[in-house]
């Protein structure tokens, strides 16, 4: 069966995205198995000398490389997505860039009405950076409004359109992970972008 | 000048962005005075746990509100803005919103060509979101590409056009600061003069205010706080009128603590306004001068005999006390008012009391209780205690002897008290681990809960001598209650006593660390209102900081006797009860004793804890039904059998009430009602059914449940969870449905001590200098604490340290 990571993008205790996964987990368990990740043990990226991951970033990481796909749920901040998510990801391009080539789907969670439109348009820019390259699903958005009234007791979607709508993208998501397998890049692009480096740029060509 | 602040968009130890910052600072020193604020010390934003007064974060708050404008200098990761920079921009977005209106310039410096454009950009879209809402200088992006070649040995820029660049962007911003600081300033301010009847927020629902306006001022905030709890929000209710007229500003910080009610009184001033004619948010803008940036504090140091930790019914007492015997007293309070969970307290205290309480006749069951006990199997009693328990085998039968055949007379017995706290706190956890009270501090309580009262009315406290209560869940009626005020009453004699002996409270100063050295206690490290740094040298220190009821992380660490503890569970305690004593104790070696218990109180307010919303009826007219509108336990059974019941059943469940079941509500009035069910807080309805669709149940299961109730009542007996007594059918309409969850209530566990409240380490020795009393202390509730001990035990264990303080710590000097 399909392997598939689901990051909380957040640190808060209380999440709808945590929920969101937690749901995705459940209602597909016969399609995949989704392993939920959280990133609140993560120490908050400041650059260090050594490109080294800590432990739960290597956890976290090893769980990513380990996957057939990711799926990132993410609250909106500020019309971006959160400082704790936005670390990890620093992390994960400053160390060990288990994302590469990594097939990605992209869904929030938020109380407001616009769920998270604006953070998902930025975390789709991020995970395309050199040092990420994660495959992205393109035209798929799934965007959760009114997200503290969205779950019932037993954690199901209440809303039988945003049900459906989430099997869709989830079908999607399937059927992208399964066509990223058949185009396998060759070895010097991971290695090249296992090595790209913002530093190395400044004498050949601007990315 | 005008005065600028720049921050370096990255934590990292070497930066690009930082030499630009600098060289802007030296660059631009005859036309600004620029700041820089590093992110080096900014913590993770987390929702969760709340920084905004940490130090760091208030020193981004208070340079950014004292500055003319900002400059942020953003390096690029990852195609975005570095998270150590998004985190502190959370944190200005969370409960501080520093960048309000405040013009900022971007800058940035990257490797790559472009620059930092699309972190820019990013930027742009963060700072514009509502929460930070700053004033962006529009276009000129100063982007400084390939930083690593960009500057000169100086630290200058080498590209004389880079720099005619920045000159140009920058004179725009000194310009665009001007702009936006006339925008910013409000219009003047007109009101139609008069005295405006409003409401303010209390605890108890919405109280009345009135505010008198003249043409261009606030004169007068008058808060009826008739029906509050005494004590408990006091401070936001003199504090926030006070900062409002003196500043004649809405722009008032809350007060910590009393968060609801001091934005209550601000949300009732600005309805005034509205109502006068003038723009409640023109005042919200005027900074009365509160925020502008503080000096440096210094740092204080204080020395005295005994510091305590904690204005609380304990702490309180134990100042009293070293007061008494002629050393000084310094007590630390991390609120801003005195008096803990002490004034939450329902007030009566337990303690026994036989001349007085056998003046009282014995009510029906009271003998069938004692009888029953009497005929325990003494096998059944653990070894400590059993030579007690035949002793008091021996007071009861010759009871009941004497008084056979008459209704009797109230019976108590030191005994009785002490082997009903034990068996009330006899539990076993989910691991089989069974626990009961220490027998050594049990039997110190209850020897001396009446001195404790005795002392207490020496120094004010009036006890109501024409009842004996039982305060619920005590088993048994031993409650002396103060008389008013409830445990304000307690507070209210304590404090002033204190003060007017010499003693010294301070309030809004939190203990953070204690401090040894030699292997003993030598005072501690606290913070103040201004966020100095306090140091305080004593010969001993008593922590008296309260249990951790409110610090659901801590309980959800150590629970072991709940099968799950909700994330978002309310409490019915102030919202100081963290275990901060705990965490200091167990950093200087403290052990800890039954941290795994807890006491939950079930029917609370699922979005505020508090007890006294909806309608709180007696039990035997609780009608309790699940979301799935089924009854699921005995109404009637303990807190604990409630409060696990109502777990299992996801936690949220209804009381489902009548129109004569509404009448015996003790807490209510129409008129809250009504406000309530307004406010969606409290459901009512013309039928079951309707009830039933409002609080998402089925129709036809809330039907039958309430059908097969009502025969249960007419029958006498409950087939189906055995509840023990009834009194009203729910038959008359309109329906109602309270939702209700179980809170947190008390922390059973704690600090280590012995009997003469001395911490104990692991290794079961002292902590030279340290003792422990109250809610903070664990040993001697066990696994369930009694209704009305815990003021015996805080009163009586608060004395016991300030004697063991003196008499270990100070004695030579009082010879
Ligand atoms: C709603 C309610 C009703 C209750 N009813 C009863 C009852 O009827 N009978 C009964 O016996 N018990 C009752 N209890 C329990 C009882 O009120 C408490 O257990 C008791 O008051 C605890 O007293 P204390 O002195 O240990 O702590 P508290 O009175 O809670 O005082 C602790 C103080 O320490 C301060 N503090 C905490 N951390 C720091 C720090 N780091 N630095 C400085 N100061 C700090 C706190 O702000 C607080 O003021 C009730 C509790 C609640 C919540
Ligand atoms: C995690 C990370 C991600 C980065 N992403 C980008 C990027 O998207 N675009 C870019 O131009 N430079 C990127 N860089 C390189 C920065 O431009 C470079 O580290 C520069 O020195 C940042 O400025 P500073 O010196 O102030 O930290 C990245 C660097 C790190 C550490």
């Amino acid at each position: 069966m399909m392997k598939l990571v689901g990051i909380v993008g957040t640190n808060a205790t209380q999440s709808t995205n945590r929920q969101l996964l937690q749901y995705m987990q459940r209602h597909f368990a016969d399609q995949a198995g989704l392993e939920i990740c959280e990133i609140v043990d993560l120490p908050a990226f400041n650059e260090p000398e050594q490109h080294v991951a800590p432990a739960a970033v290597q956890t976290l990481s090893d769980a990513i490389s380990a996957a057939d796909g990711v799926i990132f749920a993410t609250p909106e901040y500020d019309h971006s997505i959160p400082a704790a998510l936005k670390s990890a990801i620093e992390w994960l391009s400053y160390t060990t860039r288990p994302l590469i080539n990594k097939p990605v789907m992209i869904v929030g969670a938020s109380n407001g009405s616009l769920g998270t439109s604006r953070a998902q348009a930025h975390l789709r820019q991020i995970l395309e950076a050199p040092e990420l390259k994660a495959l992205v699903m393109p035209n798929v958005e799934y965007l959760l409004g009114h997200s503290l009234q969205a779950f019932d007791a037993n954690g199901d979607l209440v809303d039988a359109d945003k049900r459906h709508e989430l099997d869709q993208a989830f079908n999607e998501f399937v059927a992208f992970v399964g066509l990223t397998e058949k185009l396998t890049p060759t070895e010097t692009f991971f290695e090249q972008s296992r090595q790209f480096s913002w530093s190395q740029i400044t004498n050949g060509e601007d990315l | 000048m005008k005065k600028l602040v720049g921050i370096v968009g990255t934590n990292a130890r070497h930066s690009y962005n930082r030499q630009l910052l600098t060289f802007m600072q030296r660059h631009f020193q005859d036309q600004a005075e620029i700041e820089i604020l590093e992110l080096t010390d900014v913590p993770l934003f987390n929702e969760s746990t709340d920084g905004s007064d940490s130090p760091v974060i208030q020193n981004f708050n208070q340079k950014i509100t004292a500055a003319d404008g900002v400059i942020i200098a953003t390096p690029e990761h990852n195609h975005s803005l570095p998270s150590a920079l998004k985190s502190i921009l959370e944190w200005l977005s969370f409960k501080l919103h520093p960048l309000d209106g405040k013009p900022v310039m971007i800058v940035g410096a990257s490797y790559s060509v472009q620059g930092s454009s699309r972190a820019q950009l990013h930027l742009r879209q963060v700072l514009d979101a509502p929460g930070v809402n700053a004033s962006v200088m529009p276009g000129s992006e100063f982007l400084l590409g390939r930083a690593q070649a960009a500057f000169d040995e100086q630290g200058n820029l080498k590209v004389s056009g880079t720099v005619d660049f920045l000159d140009s962007c920058f004179a725009k911003f000194l310009k665009f600061v001007d702009v936006i600081g006339e925008l910013n300033v409000p219009d003047a301010i007109s009101y139609q003069p008069g005295t405006y009847a409003v409401h303010a927020t209390g605890h108890n629902g919405e109280i009345p205010m009135s505010v008198t306006l003249s043409k261009d001022r606030i004169e007068n905030i008058q808060i009826d706080t008739s029906t509050e709890t005494a004590g408990i929000s006091d401070v936001a209710f003199e504090r926030i009128p006070k900062a409002i007229i003196d500043g004649q500003t809405l722009a008032v910080d809350a007060i910590s603590g009393a968060s609801m009610t001091s934005h209550g009184v601000i949300d009732g001033v600005a309805t005034a306004v509205k109502e006068a004619g003038a723009n409640p948010d023109d005042l919200k803008k005027r900074r009365g001068g509160t925020t502008a940036a503080q000096p440096e504090a210094p740092v204080q140091t204080l020395d005295t005999d005994v510091v305590i930790v904690g204005a609380g019914g304990a702490g309180l007492t134990a100042a009293a006390k070293v007061l008494q015997s002629g050393q000084r007293a310094l007590v630390l309070e991390k609120f801003p008012s005195v008096g803990g969970n002490t004034v939450r307290a329902g007030g009566p205290m337990n303690a026994a009391d036989p001349d007085w309480q056998n003046q009282f006749a014995a009510i029906p069951g009271e003998k069938h209780t004692l009888k029953a006990l009497a005929e325990l199997d003494p096998q059944t009693i653990d070894p400590e205690y059993r030579a007690d328990f035949e002793t008091l085998r021996g007071q009861i039968n010759d009871y009941l002897n004497q008084t056979t055949g008459q209704p009797g007379y109230l019976f108590d017995s030191k005994l009785l008290h002490r082997i009903q706290t034990y068996l009330g706190g006899k539990r076993t956890d989910l691991n089989g681990h069974k626990i009961y009270g220490q027998y050594d501090l049990v039997k110190e309580l209850t020897d001396h809960a009446l001195d404790s009262v005795k002392w207490l009315e020496s120094i004010g406290v009036q006890f109501d001598q024409s009842q004996v209560t039982m305060p619920v869940g005590a088993i048994w009626r031993r409650g002396h209650k103060p008389m008013g005020d409830l445990g304000f009453a307690y507070i209210k004699a304590l404090q002033p006593y204190v003060e007017s002996h010499g003693g010294t409270i301070m309030t809004e100063t939190a203990v953070q660390r204690l401090t040894t050295a030699d292997g003993r206690i030598t005072g501690l490290i606290a913070e103040g209102p201004a966020h100095q740094r306090i140091e305080v040298t004593a010969k001993a220190v008593i922590l008296a900081s309260g249990g951790f009821a409110a610090n659901v992380k801590m309980l959800q660490k150590y629970n072991t006797y709940w099968t799950a503890i909700d994330d978002d569970i309310q409490t019915t305690n102030s919202p100081a009860m963290t275990g901060d004593g705990i965490e200091l104790g167990t950093r200087v070696g403290a052990d800890l004793v039954g941290m795994g218990f807890s006491q939950m109180m079930p029917v609370s307010d699922p979005d505020t804890g508090e007890l006294f919303t909806g309608l709180q009826v007696p039990p035997q007219n609780y009608v309790m039904v699940n979301q799935q509108g089924k009854r699921f336990v005995n109404e009637y059974g303990s807190r604990d059998e409630l409060t696990q019941a109502a777990i299992d059943n996801g936690s949220l469940f209804y009381l489902i009430a009548d129109d004569e079941i509404k009448k015996t509500a003790y807490n209510t009035s129409q008129e809250k009602i009504d406000q309530q069910v307004a406010a969606g807080t409290l459901f009512r309805a013309n039928t079951l059914a309707d009830l039933a669709k409002q609080i998402k149940v089925d129709p036809a299961v809330l039907t039958a449940t309430i059908k097969a109730y009502n025969s249960y009542v007419d029958a006498g007996e409950d087939p189906e969870f055995h509840k023990n007594a009834f009194d009203l059918k729910v038959q008359v309409a309109p329906f109602y449905a309270t939702p209700r969850k179980p809170a947190t209530h008390h922390t059973m566990g704690g600090l280590k001590i012995d009997t003469g409240a001395h911490v104990l380490n692991a290794g079961g020795q002292v902590i030279n200098g340290l003792y422990a009393a109250g809610e903070v202390a664990g040993g001697i509730h066990a696994g369930n604490r009694l209704g009305g001990n815990s003021l015996a035990d805080i009163f009586t264990f608060g004395r016991i340290a300030a004697a063991s303080a003196v008499a270990d710590e100070c004695a030579v000097e009082t010879e």
